[in-house]
């Protein structure tokens, strides 16, 4: 839709200014990277981490052992007094506690999802230096709009999937992922006088379990 | 309330646009907060982070093999976008990317479209345009709905309402939400902004957004937010449309392991901002299913095309650079008459409107250096400033009326004096007869007249000595010595 002359137009410039500029493929592999990509904590200091920081963020959090799991989200949906959540299309079936109105997502429309209390999700990784949850949105993550709308979510996390910085994250995608949210505690503002107010549009709560795998 | 002018072929001069904000004490107060508290976090969150100086070395060097590379890169970004379902559109100005836009939107039949805060749409004036062509952009920004209801304009590119305090921003929302008995608490004002944008996300089936990092690998784009407006945009509405400056590329999905940890602190004083989202084209059944990218040059080729220039397109838009400044500290935004105040809005302005307006603001600065010590991808600041100065200097000595200027004939004159020892030496003699009348007994000058008085205004001057070094060197061999 753009004129056609503009495309070979802003290329023509750029090029004319960047005359004589290194070839990409020979300089990006030589670009300094003497910044921390290994964490130095054992894998218990590294939960204990990131379970400091998410707190620090207001989540809730919560440590179990693997057969502890079920109880513990039930307890944690217990705590919360909702009954009426949505879960991704691949989550584990065992995940969906008794005592709740589950609503799996087969194509649920906005509105659907708008009107569910809670959702349980999954996650790819999380960061413990920043208390950063990664998801890939796979499907046991759910599409991005599951953990959008409803204002609770609690998410799953393996003790195994927990790295301590960020580039090591990076360093364990095998491919770059086609869609991918990084969450770092509820959604916030500083917008008015820098008064941190949580929970603006994104969901409000955040639960985290962490499983000593 | 005089409101802001932010085009810059409109504005006044820095000097005389900050002057009535240096009168406000409310906003000056405001601002000050603001940038006190961003600028503390900050300082915290970088001193405990021991590899911060290797962060930035690494997120210069990206970003300047980028801006190198810069061609190559955006056909990668192009071919990948486009074949994950995207559609890639070329603006060579803000004319033709408001066009652009505004063909998608009608194409959608769009009467309303819902915005993530962009600072590029505000430098293409991408709102009114709309508006004139009767579609009405919601902002969904916090900050950005205070200002767009309130009438306002931003004062910073991160926090843009800055200089606006909780009873303001009540009175605005009481009065533009109709809830009367609404508080002044930070708390309430940002549910009243939750229940009014809600059924917004909803229904508005069409969005647009910037983009903090274009991914030449993979065709993706990443947005860096905190409220979750954001992802409400990119995810809800049927189309999405993404305007991007060219600058605005990075090559592997990996560089955000650089750039999202020196963004987030820098911006916010975070460790991590709550969301980065990040898509590629359109993914069935997640999110919008027609997806448009806008690639906006506007004068950023011909920056790219000044060797000694080109690092003011490294930023990435932190804002770290004004909150440390003095200038900025004391008079925000506004006064720059730009989207883009504070130091790197004072290289950036003049240099996106081809030195043609907005020559004053290289000037706003003590050049202390401070901006340059913060900024997370090692912008060297004040040497732009000082290069631009240069620009600006021999532009206007160029102009014919500035011929009898009085401080180009000084220096005209000036030059012939210094190109010679002997009319030195008599025009310091004649400097010390005639500055004589004007020295106070302590030997300071508090007065002139004239042009000298542009001066004294603001500061004191010495007075001329009795003896010059010279004479008294002179004066040392042979025995005539003062003391």
């Amino acid at each position: 839709m753009s004129a056609p002359g503009s495309r070979s137009a802003v290329l023509d410039r750029i090029r004319a200014a960047t005359a004589g500029g290194a070839a990409a493929a020979g300089s990006y592999a030589a670009l300094p990277r003497t910044y921390n990509t290994q964490g130095e904590l054992s894998a218990g200091q590294r939960v204990a981490l990131l379970i400091e920081r998410l707190r620090e963020y207001d989540a809730d959090v919560a440590e179990c052992a693997p057969d502890a799991l079920i109880a513990t989200i039930a307890a944690q949906i217990g705590r919360s007094g909702l009954r009426v959540l949505v879960a991704p299309q691949g989550l584990p079936k065992e995940w969906m506690v008794a005592g709740c109105d589950w609503r799996v997502d087969h194509n649920l429309s906005h509105d659907q999802i708008e009107q569910a209390q809670g959702v349980v999700t999954a996650a790819t990784c999380a960061v413990a230096e920043s208390g950063t949850i990664v998801l890939h949105h796979t499907p046991a993550e759910g599409r991005r709009v599951l953990t959008l709308l409803p204002d609770w979510h609690l998410c799953v996390l393996r003790a195994s999937q927990v790295v301590e910085t960020l580039p090591e994250y990076f360093a364990h995608c095998e491919a770059p992922p086609a869609l991918a949210t990084f969450i770092s505690g509820p959604s916030a503002t500083a917008d008015i006088e820098m008064t941190r107010i949580k929970g603006v549009h994104g969901p409000r709560f955040l639960n985290v379990i962490v499983v000593r795998d | 309330m005089i409101l802001p002018v932010l085009d810059p072929k409109l504005a006044l001069p820095f000097p005389k646009a900050a002057l009535p904000v240096l009168r406000n004490a409310q906003l000056r107060k405001n601002v000050a907060h603001a940038t006190d508290v961003i600028t503390g976090k900050r300082a915290r969150l970088v001193a405990e982070k021991h590899d911060w100086q290797a962060l930035r070395e690494a997120a210069s060097a990206v970003r300047t093999h980028v801006l190198e590379n810069l061609g190559p890169y955006l056909e990668q970004f192009e071919e990948r976008c486009t074949a994950a379902g995207g559609v890639v559109h070329w603006a060579a100005d803000a004319a033709e990317a408001r066009e652009i836009v505004l063909a998608i939107l009608r194409e959608e039949q769009a009467s309303e479209v819902i915005k993530i805060k962009t600072m590029t749409s505000a430098e293409i004036q991408l709102n009114p345009f709309l508006a004139q062509h009767g579609v009405e952009a919601h902002e969904t920004d916090l900050a950005e709905i205070i200002l767009q209801l309130g009438h306002d304009e931003p004062s910073h590119i991160v926090v843009p309402a800055l200089h606006v305090n909780r009873s303001q921003v009540r009175e605005i929302f009481a009065r533009t939400m109709g809830l009367p008995d609404l508080s002044d608490d930070p708390q309430a004002l940002t549910a009243a902004a939750r229940n009014y944008l809600r059924k917004m996300f909803l229904t508005v089936p069409t969005a647009i957004s910037g983009a903090n990092f274009l991914i030449a690998e993979t065709g993706g784009v990443a947005v860096v937010e905190s409220e979750g407006n954001g992802r409400m945009c990119l995810t809800l509405p049927r189309t999405m449309v993404t305007l991007a400056g060219i600058e605005k590329v990075i090559p592997r999905y990996r560089d955000l392991e650089i750039m999202l940890q020196v963004l987030a602190r820098s911006a916010t004083g975070e460790r991590m901002n709550p969301y980065t989202s990040l898509w590629t084209g359109v993914t069935s059944g997640d999110g919008p299913q027609r997806f448009h990218v806008v690639l906006l040059d506007n004068g950023r080729s011909d920056i790219l095309g000044h060797e000694r220039e080109r690092q003011t397109l490294k930023c990435i838009r932190c804002a770290a650079c004004m909150n440390a400044c003095p200038v900025y500290r004391q008079t925000g935004g506004h006064a720059y008459g730009s989207v883009y105040p504070g130091p790197i809005g004072a290289i950036l302005t003049p240099q996106l409107m081809k030195m043609e307006y907005a020559q004053s603001l290289p000037f706003a600065s003590s050049l202390c250096g401070a901006c340059y010590e913060v900024c997370p991808v090692k912008i060297n600041i004040p040497e732009v400033l000082i290069n631009l100065r240069a620009k600006v200097t021999d532009q206007e000595r160029e102009e014919e009326r500035r011929f009898f200027d009085p401080l180009y004939l000084g220096l005209r004159m000036a030059s012939k004096v210094f190109a010679n020892a002997g009319r030195f030496r008599a025009a310091q003699r004649m400097m010390r007869i005639g500055m004589k009348a004007f020295t106070g007994k302590d030997g300071w000058i508090r007065s002139l007249p004239g042009y000298g008085a542009r001066w004294t205004m603001t500061r004191d001057l010495r007075g001329a000595p009795e003896q010059t070094f010279r004479e008294w060197w002179a004066g040392r061999a042979s025995g005539k010595v003062k003391a």
